[in-house]
């Protein structure tokens, strides 16, 4: 697995931060089967892009999810993950996913 | 514009465990120089269209090294554009002719993808993409499947119309001897195939592939001593065009059609001066179903939400329709070596406008165009080609 630049991830936080708690509907979505390397234990999951009401657009995962959820229109809010296993070095990313409302 | 192509090669594209990078270049390369009648001291300088190298290969610097292997010190450059590297290497080359720096020049495409286990070159795919796609478990398929929701809800589009497209791709690679996949898929294997990314299944995707590509192209007048004294027909590039969009899919308005294609597409016919009726035969990047049903709407071939249906009805099929639509088998069946495909489908565009594409020959085909799509969408190249 690939190590993570735990500088990437700081500077990625500044902008975090101000993206949490924020309300939006799914535009279009998607459930992956055949994962990138670092998210096998994770597959299936489903992503969505999402339109915010801030009026940004954002691709994230879905968590605590139905399957009645998957669909364009859903309501949903960012909510602050683990994105992924933490690396070789121990460094354990977090971000944005989605969360059905 | 007007461009001569002297020469082509292409390698097998498939799985080529026996064969390294540079013999694939050596290869295709030896088929253009032979198909031009032309020698390596003719040649001034060579693009080499490639993505992956350096993240799957950790190797760069790859000008130098085929320049190496082919043994000619001539300047040399890598060209990198995601899925439209080829395609970019193949524009960059057209550039520094018309700019007058070099009169022959040699584009090479190549990619060596299964040297790699799978999930290392899907994240290495998605290198293309944005930050915030890989960081989200992202993956091509998922980014295609995205736009393929949007489409079909958009236009009520059947599924058995998305899956058309794979069976008319399997059906042509049959006639083509250098395709990875040359056997037929029914419409019900297409729809029995596993899931990948819902709503693509196995079969509306590209595969992951080995193989090169090279073509030798000049100022109008081919060099003394160029080209067979044959009645070959000459073939030439009218139009060249590169337009780019946003890395992520979040940054786009429309998700049922790729802008960056549409610009470039709108740009070439206007360079040519030709109608989207005007095209004969066409090679589109059909790296998953639902991008073939797009590039022939982003082409103007049909009307919006239109293309699925017509591409069932064999409308784009060889034989049956005009413009007949990836008769090399497109990226789905022939093979998709990310860095290769840009320069192939030009390869296969001057093989089929000289009328030397044997079984796959399109009848009279006078004026064809290509269509590579680099990301989900982010870079799209087009070249327009005719005969005389």
């Amino acid at each position: 697995m690939n190590s993570i630049s735990p500088v990437k991830i700081w500077r990625h936080q500044k902008e975090t931060s101000l993206l949490l708690e924020k309300e939006g509907k799914i535009v279009s979505w998607t459930l992956v089967r055949v994962p990138p390397f670092g998210y096998e234990r994770q597959a299936p999951y489903p992503v969505v892009l999402v339109e915010l009401k801030i009026g940004k657009r954002m691709i994230g995962q879905l968590v605590d999810w139905q399957e009645n959820d998957l669909k364009t229109g859903r309501q949903v809010k960012t909510v602050y993950r683990r994105i992924r296993q933490p690396d070789p070095e121990g460094v354990i990313p977090y971000g944005i996913k989605f969360k059905p409302i | 514009m007007k461009i001569s192509v002297l020469g082509v090669g292409t390698t097998k594209f498939g799985e080529l465990w026996e064969v390294s990078p540079r013999a694939l270049v050596k290869e295709a390369v030896s088929e253009a120089l032979s198909d031009a009648n032309l020698k390596l001291s003719d040649i001034e300088a060579l693009y080499v269209g490639n993505m992956l190298s350096g993240i799957l290969g950790k190797q760069e610097n790859l000008g130098a090294l085929f320049a190496e292997e082919l043994g000619i010190d001539i300047p040399a450059f890598k060209v990198e554009g995601a899925c439209a590297s080829g395609g970019l290497a193949v524009h960059n080359a057209i550039n520094s002719i018309l700019a007058g720096v070099y009169r022959t020049v040699l584009v090479v495409g190549v990619e060596k993808m299964t040297d790699h286990n799978p999930g290392e070159v899907v994240s290495a795919l998605m290198g293309a993409g944005h930050d915030e796609e890989r960081l989200a478990g992202m993956t091509f398929p998922g980014l295609y499947a995205m736009l393929a929701r949007s489409y079909i809800e958009k236009y009520k589009t059947k599924k058995e119309d998305l899956a058309a497209v794979a069976v008319k791709n399997h059906y042509h690679a049959t006639l083509n001897p250098k395709a990875q996949f040359q056997f037929k898929v029914s419409l019900d294997q297409v729809l029995a195939s596993p899931s990948v990314a819902e709503p693509l299944r196995l079969l509306d995707c590209s595969p992951i592939s080995d193989g090169a590509s090279a073509i030798i192209i000049a100022k109008v007048n081919p060099p003394a001593g160029g080209q067979k004294a044959t009645r070959r027909k000459n073939v030439y590039i009218t139009a060249s065009t590169v337009a780019t969009d946003t890395l992520s899919l979040a940054g786009r308005k429309d998700l049922t059609s790729l802008t960056s294609a549409v610009k470039a597409a709108g740009k070439a016919y206007k360079m040519a001066g030709i109608e989207p009726g005007n095209i004969d035969v066409a090679e589109v990047h059909d790296c998953f179903s639902i991008a073939e049903i797009i590039a022939c709407e982003d082409l103007s071939f049909f009307p919006k939400g239109k293309a699925a249906s017509e591409i069932a009805k064999g409308k784009t099929t060889l034989g049956q329709g005009r413009p007949v639509v990836n008769p090399s088998g497109g990226l789905k069946a022939c093979g998709h070596p990310v860095g290769a495909t840009g320069v192939k489908q030009i390869a296969e565009i001057a093989t089929q406008l000289r009328g030397e594409a044997g079984l796959r020959q399109v009848k009279g085909a006078k004026v064809g165009l290509t269509h590579n799509v680099g990301g989900s969408g982010a870079v799209a190249a087009i070249h327009i080609l005719k005969n005389e």
